[in-house]
């Protein structure tokens, strides 16, 4: 497969700036991959898996929000974060996991529409960096 | 009384040396802190850029569509997000961007409701009376991308259900260490550029959709820039402000000594007319 170019760019930094295969992610209506000369294209992005392909092999991250803009010179991956497999902080996630389902049960027990809304967002985003270590 | 007076003059001498040690201690401190944030506020900006860019393609490319985050309304109530230190020592790092903030809303009818982000923003609203929806301290130095989101939320909610009709942030401008500007900056409603050269895209699911995702992280980005932005002008600020106080109290060691040696010569010179004149009148 032809390579391209990519980058990925969170608030902190530019975690990758190179070339890949193929790019899989999650947008907010579902999977999309993306091939060298694919059509310009802008999508929003949700919290899930992207999978980027190096030499035939995928490399996958776990991302929230952004969006992914192809065009012509390149592919650009703007996320809240970006976190490769094997760089996951597991028991961090663990930890926000507990925190966030506890925080669940409170924002429940107290009809507090907003915070449960807020604790359900973190309760994903931690399940989605576990789901992607695994596959480290 | 020339010896009360070296006495004086040498407690003096101590006093202003340590405090010299403390203004030095923080100088140096501040400057390394100062090369962190600068790499910080580097770093932040391609996200930013990136993101303005697509929001302004989004909109050049559909003239016809309309979001509520682009359209002006008349403008009863502001929201101010503003960004100061939580410590001072800084010069006039933190006086200039709140005077700014002040002097802002000096002709509207109403005082507009505050962000404060830095410990001393919040103290000086809170003591005027303002409506300080949220205040934040010590989050400049190491600020999460998350931090940043929901300190947006607060904003872009508000903006959404009509509480207030115009976002304004107020930051410092990082523009080189010795100098630091204070901004404001309109964050809703946003001003797009129209752009010349922009591809035609497919936007998935619509473009309203994708902008209107972007525009919370836009929002969190631009506050993300503006506190990293401030936090270096901070310690710049602070590196400036200590490195001339360092240079005061050396400036006035060395006159104090000069003092001091002087009246040291004097009591000498005193006690030898004392010796000489006392053992003239013996013989």
């Amino acid at each position: 497969m032809t390579p391209f170019k990519l980058q990925i760019i969170t608030p902190e930094k530019t975690v990758f700036d190179g070339e890949t295969e193929q790019i899989i992610v999650r947008t907010t209506v579902g999977d999309v991959g993306i091939l060298n000369g694919h059509e310009p294209y802008c999508a929003a992005l949700g919290i899930g898996q992207m999978r980027i392909m190096q030499d035939g092999q995928f490399r996958r991250a776990a991302t929230s929000g952004g969006i992914i803009k192809v065009s012509k010179e390149k592919t650009t991956i703007l996320v809240q974060t970006c976190e490769w497999a094997d760089e996951i902080d597991v028991e961090r996630a663990n930890n926000a996991k507990s925190t966030a389902e506890e925080r669940i049960n409170n924002a429940k027990l107290s009809n507090d529409d907003k915070a449960l809304l807020l604790a359900e967002a973190k309760l994903k985003r931690a399940l989605n960096r576990i789901d992607t270590s695994g596959f480290n | 009384m020339a010896s009360g007076n070296m006495k004086a003059i040498k407690r003096r001498i101590k006093s202003v040396g340590s405090t010299r040690q403390i203004t030095k201690a923080m100088e140096l401190v501040a400057s390394s802190k100062l090369r962190k944030a600068k790499s910080r506020a580097e770093q932040a900006r391609p996200y930013f850029n990136e993101l303005y860019k697509s929001l302004c393609e989004i909109a050049s490319a559909n003239t016809d569509f309309s979001t509520i985050f682009t359209v002006k309304r008349e403008v009863k109530h502001k929201l101010f997000i503003v960004v100061a230190g939580d410590r001072g020592m800084a010069g006039g790092y933190n006086s200039n961007v709140l005077k700014m903030a002040a002097a802002a809303h000096a002709d509207d009818a109403e005082a507009p409701k505050i962000i404060a982000i830095g410990r001393k923003a919040g103290e000086y609203f809170a003591k005027r009376g303002y409506d300080v929806v949220a205040s934040y301290a010590n989050i400049a130095e190491d600020i999460k991308p998350n931090t940043a989101q929901d300190i947006a939320d607060i904003a872009i909610e508000m903006f959404a259900n009509g509480e207030v009709d115009e976002v304004h942030v107020f930051y410092t401008l990082f523009v080189s260490s010795m100098s630091q500007q204070p901004e404001s900056m309109r964050v809703l409603p946003m001003d797009t550029v129209q752009l010349e050269n922009y591809g035609t895209m497919n936007y998935d699911p619509s473009p309203e959709a994708v902008f209107n995702r972007i525009i919370p992280r836009f929002t969190a980005s631009l506050i993300q820039c503006a506190v990293v932005e401030s936090y270096a002008s901070e310690q710049g600020a602070r590196r400036n402000a200590m490195e001339s106080a360092t240079d005061n109290a050396d400036a006035m060691t060395e006159s104090l000594s000069l003092l001091y040696n002087r009246a040291r010569q004097a009591s000498i010179t005193n006690e030898i007319i004392d010796i000489v004149s006392g053992a003239s009148a013996q013989s």
